[in-house]
């Protein structure tokens, strides 16, 4: 069983509230959910809008349909009308006008009782999330002003709800990061609260510079003299960095990249989402030396490929960027098994100033002292150690999944998708038990050779990007030489993510 | 304890060959650099070692000291050098971090660094050696550039007037402000050993004449007399006193304003 239900308001009037006590009382309760968060870039008024995806089996999308809307104003029913299904049911402030604030809470508890949920499980989230009263007595009365509509029975899943961001914040503290740097960016920032919150109890050092060129300097400064840092940014604040990128390459001094993407070019669309920044996080940066680019496609990947990025950055002194976007660093998502795989992250043999005595490194070409370089023998050992080491990051990444296969794995039909659009890739081959296999990229740099393999294998492939030039699909023609037709290439590039339902329907048209 | 100094000198050196050109001030500040760290160190009486020291530099003619000079450190980027140096300290705080630059380093290309340094506050110092000119890429004017000069860059005059840095640095809140004359290595050793010294972020301006491109400092050491100041409002009277543009007047070299 799946419902999806539209919360919908003004900037500012809680809707996310309504959003956290409903799907932590389902969590509760046993079932899953998804929240997916549209949001304008303004901070009070527009309007904005999430998608609460419920079910009793694990989930990690939205669908464009929905079962209910609630509404904490005018607008929201008047807009979202159209997306209601057949026998579905609308909610409104009516009947709450003098609650003010209480507003979110009452129609959370309106919800949970539409839903056939007990009271007691309400209340109990109530009480964890507020303490006062007042909130009691909104959630009782909200919870008593409808008839019941559906009957939901309670499951024993344990769960819990986090998002991409909270994903790599873990993932980081996993791996002893000890300095984040940043500069404040949707869909990065976030991290930087959730870093700042967590600083004292794991001794993390937030530092916010002036702009990204600082950031990602001091960061390398800091990593020199024997920090582990990491920084975070969307695609604005990453071409600022670029030069430093190229520095990387040169210094060797191992860093840690986050990037979030949202729709570009230039400021874009903020607060929406897109995979536009897969081929700048491949390139930037002049000149040639090695780096790791990885894509993890829910939280609990955003935890272990930050591990990982950690771990092969200190491991080879190498530069290691980790992709997400607005979809996958903000959306709700259930968890219900733990990272059981964390890596220990093993200091470099990387000399360290002071420690190992006088110790150089430089952003020209340099001896094994770091000193200044120019004569062609020596340039020739400089570019060979670079390239060595990515024949040497290629052969150690080999250990960890580079790649996951979902769904019907006997199919001959195959999806090549990466990142975010994994849980609505997964969702709609489930929901209707599709006859297909789904391939997810997660090292993106280096790309397995087992993609190739598994192309070769199937007589059709279908290609899900959420950007319009399906820049995955042309990096594996780049490496494998195959072509994935035109005509399956499904591609989504209005700043929204997929819906599993309407993806489910352009599979579809496109399965042999 | 001459010997002893001369030997620790000794050991600050690199076996790199020095690219400057002959007789380039860039030689006077290594040394006074070198006594600076020697001095340092043999005070300390064993304390502070040659490992305790690191640097990061910008890109230039000023920044080709990071070769030799045997301390550890980041030869960085063009106008990212006070990045570089304060990361440095936050990964690891016991080191005495310098920051090498040059004016176009500072005053162009890494302005946002400096203005924000004096706020950040980090223990280091930064040494920026202003020679009024873009050298290395032979000879354009930088923000400290007199009015008037000629360059490849600039075959008509320059038409802006110069910045001046030790007002901006008043103004951004500096603790610690210093104008050092490259040409006075015993004078600039001991405006940078109190700059080390300094607790916070200290700034030491070197003005040094470029040989090749503009000698603009060459006659002018008639005007400099020393100052050692720590009144806010002198040091506001002192940053006026020469506008990097003006032939006749006062210099002030020393320490403009300490907290
Ligand atoms: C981002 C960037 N832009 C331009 C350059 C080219 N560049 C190299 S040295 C230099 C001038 C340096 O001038 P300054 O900082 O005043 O140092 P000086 O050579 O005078 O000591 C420039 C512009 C560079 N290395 N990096
Ligand atoms: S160009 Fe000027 S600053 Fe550079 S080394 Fe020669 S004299 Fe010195």
């Amino acid at each position: 069983m799946r419902l999806n239900i539209l919360i919908g308001g003004k900037a500012g009037q809680g809707i996310n509230k309504v959003s956290e006590i409903v799907s932590k009382t389902l969590s509760s309760y046993g079932w899953f959910t998804f929240n997916y968060r549209d949001y304008q870039s303004l901070i009070r008024g527009g309007h904005n809008f999430n998608i609460l995806s419920i079910s009793d089996k694990w989930i990690a999308s939205h669908e464009s349909k929905v079962d209910g809307i609630i509404a904490l104003d005018e607008n929201t029913s008047k807009i979202h009308q159209k997306e209601l299904k057949k026998d579905s049911f609308v909610l409104t402030e009516k009947g709450f006008e003098d609650l003010g604030i209480n507003l979110n809470v009452a129609l959370a508890g309106a919800l949970i009782k539409i839903l056939g949920i007990e009271k007691k499980f309400l209340l109990d989230e109530i009480k964890e999330q507020f303490h006062n009263s007042e909130s009691l007595e909104e959630a009782e009365k909200g919870y008593n002003s409808q008839k019941q509509k559906y009957s939901l029975k309670k499951l024993e899943n344990k769960m819990k709800i986090i998002n991409g961001n909270e994903g790599i914040t873990q993932g980081a503290i996993n791996s002893n990061m000890d300095h984040y740097f940043a500069y404040p960016m949707t869909p990065a920032t976030e991290i930087i609260h959730k870093f700042a919150t967590l600083s004292e109890k794991n001794n993390i050092n937030v530092v916010l510079p002036e702009n990204e060129i600082a950031v990602i300097n001091m960061a390398l400064g800091a990593n020199f003299s024997g920090a582990r840092a990491m920084i975070g940014t969307a695609g604005g604040g990453f071409d600022l960095m670029t030069e430093a990128l190229s520095f990387q390459g040169q210094s060797e001094i191992p860093l840690v990249v986050y990037l979030a993407s949202r729709p570009g070019p230039s400021t874009g669309v903020p607060t929406y989402t897109s995979q536009d920044d897969l081929d700048v996080a491949l390139r930037a940066g002049h000149g040639e030396f090695p780096r790791i680019v990885l894509a993890p496609g829910d939280p609990v990947e955003c935890t272990e490929l930050i591990n990982q990025a950690f771990y092969l950055s200190e491991k080879f002194n190498a530069l290691s960027l980790v992709l997400s976007d607005k979809h996958l660093a903000e959306s709700e998502y259930s968890i219900n098994k733990p990272v059981h795989n964390i890596i220990k992250v093993i200091e470099s043999k990387r000399k360290i100033p002071q420690k190992n005595g006088i110790i150089k490194a430089s952003s020209y070409e340099h001896d094994e002292h770091g000193n200044t370089i120019e004569d062609s023998e020596g340039i020739i050992k400089g570019v060979q150690r670079r390239l060595k080491r990515y024949e040497d990051i290629k052969k150690e990444v080999k250990k960890f999944q580079m790649i996951k296969i979902h769904g019907n794995k006997n199919s001959k039909n195959l999806i090549i998708g990466w990142g975010s659009t994994k849980g609505a890739i997964i969702d709609a081959i489930n929901s209707e038990n599709l006859d297909a296999k789904f391939l997810q990229v997660l090292y993106i740099k280096p790309l397995s050779d087992e993609i190739k393999e598994y192309i070769e294998k199937s007589k059709n492939v279908i290609l899900v990007e959420n950007n319009i030039t399906g820049q995955l699909g042309r990096l594996i023609r780049e490496k494998t030489g195959i072509k994935i037709e035109e005509k399956n290439r499904i591609l989504k590039y209005d700043g929204r993510p997929f819906t599993s339902d309407e993806l489910k329907e352009e599979i579809k048209k496109r399965l042999k | 304890m001459a010997n002893t100094i001369d030997s620790i000198k000794q050991k600050l050196g690199t076996k790199e060959t020095i690219t400057w050109c002959p007789g380039c001030p860039n030689f006077l500040i290594l040394e006074s650099v070198k006594r600076t760290i020697a001095e340092l160190i043999e005070e300390s009486k064993g304390k502070i070692k040659q490992e305790d020291f690191a640097m990061s530099t910008g890109i230039g003619c000023h920044a080709k000291i990071f070769d030799y000079l045997d301390i550890s450190g980041i030869y960085g980027l063009h106008g990212r050098t006070i990045s570089f140096a304060e990361g440095i300290k936050l990964g690891n705080e016991k080191l005495n971090v310098l920051a090498f630059a040059g004016d176009g380093d500072t005053y162009a290309e890494g302005m946002e660094h400096f203005i924000h340094a004096f706020r950040h506050n980090e223990d280091i110092t930064l040494i920026v050696h202003d020679n009024q000119s873009f050298s290395l890429t032979t000879g354009q004017p930088t923000p400290t550039t007199q009015q008037g000069y000629k360059s490849k860059a600039t075959p008509q005059g320059e038409k802006e007037k110069p910045l001046n840095p030790i007002k901006l640095a008043l103004a951004a809140g500096g603790k610690f402000i210093a104008r050092a004359n490259a040409r006075n290595i015993t004078q600039t050793t001991e405006i940078l050993k109190k700059a080390i010294k300094h607790k916070g972020f200290s700034y030491v301006e070197i003005v040094q004449d470029c040989l090749i491109f503009n000698k603009e400092m060459d006659n002018k050491d008639s005007m400099m007399y020393s100052v050692e100041n720590k009144d806010k409002a002198k040091a506001e009277k002192l940053a006026e006193e020469w506008d990097y543009n003006s032939k006749k007047g006062k210099i002030p070299i020393g320490i403009i304003y300490e907290e």
